[in-house]
């Protein structure tokens, strides 16, 4: 008997509406992720990737279907909780990096880490470990402004891996960098993927980043083909 | 780090706009400490004001004088101390014309038992009480004219016409906040014998003392129904009652600076409502990647709060901080000095400067209440699609 898949998504429907006008973005959508992998998900704009992505991450919910990750269905999670689950188990890394201007990469690495009841020199501890993962010691009392895009962007992984959650999603995290960093934060999600077991999804439009991934799957108007 | 770093760090992101936010709070902050030190200063005259003393004048007004031996029925009054006699002399500086200083008539024997609140040194007293045209100055008037002991000064008389000559015998000190220390004493009698004999022998009030300061309503009633008969009848009043009623003349201009020193403050609180609503919309992403991580809506709030409340409590140290070299050095210096007689005693009260911390805390949070709100409706994904 196969291991059931870390996310499971049944019937998933997602609909916008501006105005009078209904949009569906996403129809009647299934989807297994087993535990471990590292996806990539690919279509062209308005296909519903960040969609999905988002309600993987729980940061949406369906308008019909459900969103299973680890046996729960989080779109039944109140608002709290949905908070608190995504703070325990996702990790989130942003296409522009989003880090706080004005906190150094150490204290941008600790913000998740402000949600739990660890001590400060506990915080502190692990937000350096993050940053010795993704090489980035020395550089942890600089602020944003003052580190290149792929440091920055590394300081973005750190801070998506510093509370250990179990999912990594990764909306786009070449798209603002040279061929060069891309590929060292490719080979960094890679290296979280095989030796930290995470599980990743991220949605690219890039073929050289997608190749990286051990599954790619593409999105056509809000059905994966 | 902790939450709180967050908030506070914040204000560092636009040095320029928060300094000047810090400056407008901290000027808001100035003028109400001004604003209520003058309404405190003016109100001191009635609060400090001795509550055993008694002044009896004439009941129609007190421009109207009362015959001197009036005085010595009040002194006979059961509940009476001490008593003493004097007139409003109302004669101005020859040349500063302009410079108001109370000047009084007054009876050398009794005055400064009645008053003695104003403190003379013993030997200058005694001086004062052997020379005629001895006067007893306040030490904010001799400041004001440069006058010092020894000095032959005059003034021009304008109830009293002509020109007076007098002789500087000594200096007065206050022992009570209320006691205005830029008056000028001399003696009643160097007034009453040049007078023209239709207008000898009167006076403008008596103040008396009395045995028990709980009892002044009623010995000031005893006072008044030992005249009742007389050709001329009194009314008297306690020291207190007499200034707050003084005080009640002017309460136009004093709610009139009441509502200007408020007016000021919700002027101070939209501009840094406006601040604080311009920093969250600029936030808007930041604030979508912290509800991604887990941070909840509260904690936005928070942030929010806790930054407006910080700029707020800056502003209010520096505009407290501000306002002791302003208001208590400079001004409250000048006021006593030149202006004695309507602001004995103008300092910061600690009750202001408490106050005006507090208000501008308050200040910030009541500036970012809306922008927190707002903040706290963010929609995650919405601020995170405003990424471009």
């Amino acid at each position: 008997m196969s291991e059931a898949p870390l996310i499971a998504l049944k019937g998933v429907n997602k609909t916008f509406s501006r105005g009078k006008e209904r949009l569906e973005v996403l129809n009647e959508l299934d989807l297994d992720i087993p535990k471990g992998s590292f996806e990539a998900l690919m279509g062209p704009s308005g296909s519903g990737k960040t969609t999905l992505l988002n309600l993987i991450a729980g940061l949406d919910r369906p308008t019909k279907g459900s969103v299973e990750v680890g046996g729960k269905d989080i779109a039944k999670l109140g608002d709290s909780e949905l908070s608190r689950w995504r703070s325990q188990n996702i990790g989130f890394i942003f296409q522009h990096f989003n880090l706080i201007p004005v906190l150094t990469a150490l204290e941008n690495v600790e913000l998740p880490l402000l949600l739990t009841n660890l001590p400060s020199a506990e915080r502190k501890k692990r937000a350096t470990t993050a940053l010795r993962v993704v090489g980035l010691e020395d550089r942890m009392g600089h602020r944003p402004n003052q580190l290149s895009g792929g440091q920055e962007q590394r300081v973005g992984i750190a801070r998506a891996i510093v509370h250990d959650p179990t999912i990594l999603v990764a909306d786009e995290p070449t798209g603002e960098l040279d061929r060069n960093s891309a590929d060292e934060i490719l080979g960094l999600l890679d290296k979280l993927n095989k030796d930290f077991d995470k599980t990743i999804l991220m949605v690219t439009h890039d073929p050289a980043a997608a190749e990286r991934a051990s599954i790619i799957r593409k999105l056509d108007k809000g059905q994966l083909v | 780090m902790n939450l709180g770093t967050l908030a506070v760090k914040n204000i560092s992101r636009n040095r320029l706009r928060t300094a000047l936010t810090v400056f407008g709070v901290a000027v808001a902050i100035l003028s109400f400490v001004l604003l209520r030190t003058v309404l405190d200063a003016w109100n001191t005259g009635a609060e400090h004001a001795a509550q055993d003393r008694l002044a009896t004048w004439h009941k129609v007004t007190f421009v109207m004088p009362l015959p001197k031996r009036y005085f010595e029925d009040v002194r006979q009054v059961q509940g009476v101390k001490k008593a003493t006699y004097l007139n409003w002399f109302g004669a101005k500086h020859p040349t500063r014309d302009r410079e108001f200083f109370a000047n009084m008539a007054v009876d050398p024997a009794t005055f400064f038992d009645v008053y003695d609140d104003m403190v003379v040194p013993p030997a200058q007293l005694a001086a004062w009480k052997q020379d005629r045209q001895g006067a007893i100055i306040g030490s904010s008037l001799a400041k004001q004219f440069g006058w010092k002991v020894g000095d032959e000064v005059t003034l021009t008389g304008t109830i009293y016409p002509g020109d007076w000559k007098f002789r500087i015998s000594g200096v007065y000190s206050a022992a009570r906040r209320s006691v205005d220390q830029a008056q000028f004493l001399f003696h009643w009698d160097y007034m009453n014998e040049s007078l023209p004999p239709g207008r000898k022998d009167q006076i403008g009030w008596i103040a008396s003392t009395i045995e028990d300061a709980s009892r002044g309503g009623s010995v000031g009633t005893a006072i008044d129904k030992a005249f009742d008969e007389r050709e001329i009848q009194t009314q008297t009043m306690s020291e207190r009652a007499l200034n707050s009623q003084f005080i009640g003349a002017a309460s136009a201009i004093l709610t009139a600076l009441d509502v200007v020193s408020i007016v000021i403050l919700v002027i101070m609180m939209l501009i840094l409502g406006n601040t604080i609503a311009m920093g969250v919309r600029e936030r808007t992403r930041e604030y979508g990647v912290l509800l991604a991580l887990g941070f909840r809506p509260g904690h936005i709030v928070s942030f929010v709060i806790g930054e407006s409340i910080t700029v707020g409590l800056l502003g209010g140290v520096v505009g407290l901080g501000l306002s002791y070299p302003i208001v208590q050095q400079s001004m409250g210096r000048w006021l006593e000095e030149n202006m004695g007689s309507w602001f004995p005693y103008f300092r910061i009260p600690a009750t202001v400067a408490a106050g005006a911390v507090v208000i501008a805390v308050l200040l910030g949070l009541f500036a970012a209440l809306i922008p927190a709100w707002r903040a706290s409706k963010l929609d995650a994904v919405e601020a995170l699609r405003r990424l471009g």
